[in-house]
């Protein structure tokens, strides 16, 4: 499903589903472009924040944006005109007709020739009952979860061994893990992605490191696996990933914390890491 | 703490849907050493508002277990699960030291049990004794999937004195599927056992467990 010659951003989202569903349509369109629904979000709605996230960025990717519908789109269901219906009504339909007017733009011109197919990473982070959290993440619509590395192996090899029959990516968090390297060895197969990660709590830690330095031992000997570095949050921290060979660069911090400059971050962060 | 030490606790842990949920817990017999776990299928699923659900259902002042197997974000997950209403959250022992510290630390603001995972961590004590303060509660147990598929491994009943020797601390074990398997726990010092319903099991037997449970162990 991912480009083994491209650079992906990660966004991981964590604040409320209405304030996502804002961020999401001031996103860039771009192939480049990965969504993850973070951890905290799934342990607060379950697996509907992966549907519902899904539906919004497959809505914004497809042209028309959520939340607003456009009195156009509403035109064939349209059984009332103005001065014909209840008073409510009436005000309400001359609203939309003028903001019609005022903002004649945003009809279906926004539709762009986009070939881009929604990504969703489900950050389950899963620990034990591999089965279950595979199937419930796949039928949710994400289109790879997230596995501890510090999980049992026998919970690890379960997880990618189901990812693979269910038809999504696997990821492995190495969070914690000093020698990722060293994990991958006692596994019956790799996954599809393996995320170096520096936990949020950790970062406050200067001392603790993403170990970049692993991403070239894992490369030389997997070829198929993409890595994925999470942790780092400046533009200088971005590119140092970029650099290093990482594939997908994972931000949560700058994003969450700025959400109306979305669209200016995120343009900045995929020039960088081109 | 919001338990009580030298008690014994069976604690039953809900793992499918709410609705089974509600089933067993409508069965059970009323019991301050009766406690109930949210598991963590069940959490990632339908999201905190099981908590609630769970909580709605049952008498008022039973101790409900959160099995959210925190692993970093302590601060928001703790707060989260308090103002579902749970009284015990759980943080995993291979999580960084950073997020156990402040796992515990926001438990002990918040008013909630902080229980520290042990699954698939070779030595408990030796990650207790690198924390600033020890847990409420330490969990000893093999996962579900290694259970399964390395059937080998067994539940670290050796693990229970060496953690007590050591700290001031209440220990929960998985404790089987028989009232033999339990009393076998608490035989090996286990202060809490926890008990799940197996799929091919009714929840009728899951009450009688928990009967028994009051009945023989005290």
């Amino acid at each position: 499903m991912l480009d083994k010659k491209k650079k992906y951003l990660q966004i991981a989202f964590n604040r409320s589903l209405d304030e996502i569903e804002t961020m999401i349509n001031s996103l860039p369109l771009s192939d480049r472009i990965i969504i993850e629904v973070g951890y905290p979000l799934i342990k607060t709605y379950g697996t509907r924040a992966i549907s519902t996230i899904k539906t919004l960025w497959e809505r914004r990717v497809l042209g028309y944006s959520v939340g607003t519908v456009e009195a156009t789109e509403m035109k064939p269901f349209q059984l009332y005109k103005a001065g014909y219906g209840s008073p409510l009504l009436d005000l309400l339909l001359k609203s939309i007709e003028k903001r019609k007017i005022e903002n004649p733009k945003r009809e279906f011109s926004e539709k762009k020739e986009i070939a881009l197919t929604p990504y969703i990473v489900a950050d389950l982070k899963c620990m034990d009952r591999a089965f279950t959290e595979v199937e419930a993440a796949a039928s949710a619509g994400a289109s790879a979860a997230t596995c501890l590395g510090l999980a049992p192996l026998e919970t690890i090899d379960e997880f990618i061994k189901r990812c693979e029959e269910i038809g999504i990516d696997s990821m492995l968090d190495m969070m914690n893990i000093e020698y990722p390297f060293e994990i991958l060895g006692k596994l019956k197969k790799p996954p599809k992605i393996v995320m170096l990660h520096r936990g949020v709590d950790e970062g406050e830690n200067r001392e603790k490191e993403i170990p970049y330095q692993e991403i070239e031992r894992i490369k030389s000997v997997y070829d198929d696996v993409l890595i994925a570095v999470a942790g780092g949050e400046t533009i200088r921290e971005v590119i140092t990933g970029a650099f290093n060979d990482a594939d997908i660069i994972v931000v949560w911090r700058i994003f969450n914390e700025n959400p109306e400059k979305i669209t200016s971050l995120c343009n900045e962060f995929l020039k960088e890491i081109k | 703490m919001n338990l009580k030490r030298r008690q014994k606790y069976l604690q039953i842990a809900l793992n499918n849907t709410p609705y089974e949920a509600r089933e067993i817990i409508a069965q059970l017999p009323f019991s301050e050493r009766i406690l109930i776990e949210a598991g963590t299928p069940l959490i990632k699923i339908y999201g905190k508002r099981v908590i609630s659900e769970i909580k709605y259902g049952i008498r008022e002042g039973t101790y409900i277990v959160a099995d959210t197997k925190c692993a970093d974000l302590a601060l928001r997950e703790v707060r989260m699960v308090a103002e579902a209403g749970a009284q015990a959250v759980t943080c995993l022992g291979v999580a960084p030291v950073e997020t156990i510290d402040r796992f515990i630390e926001e438990c002990q603001k918040n008013g909630v049990d902080s229980m520290i995972d042990m699954m698939n961590a070779d030595d408990p004590v030796s990650i207790l004794k690198k924390l600033k303060n020890p847990p409420d509660i330490v969990v000893l147990h093999r996962g579900v999937d290694e259970t399964e598929f390395s059937k080998e491994k067994q539940i670290p009943f050796y693990q229970i004195n060496q953690v007590k020797d050591n700290f001031d601390v209440l220990v929960s074990v998985a404790g089987g599927d028989t009232i033999d398997e339990v009393q076998r726990a608490v035989f090996n010092g286990a202060d809490i056992v926890v008990v799940w319903k197996a799929f091919y099991q009714s929840t009728a037997e899951t009450a009688k467990l928990a009967e028994e449970f009051l009945k023989e162990i005290r």
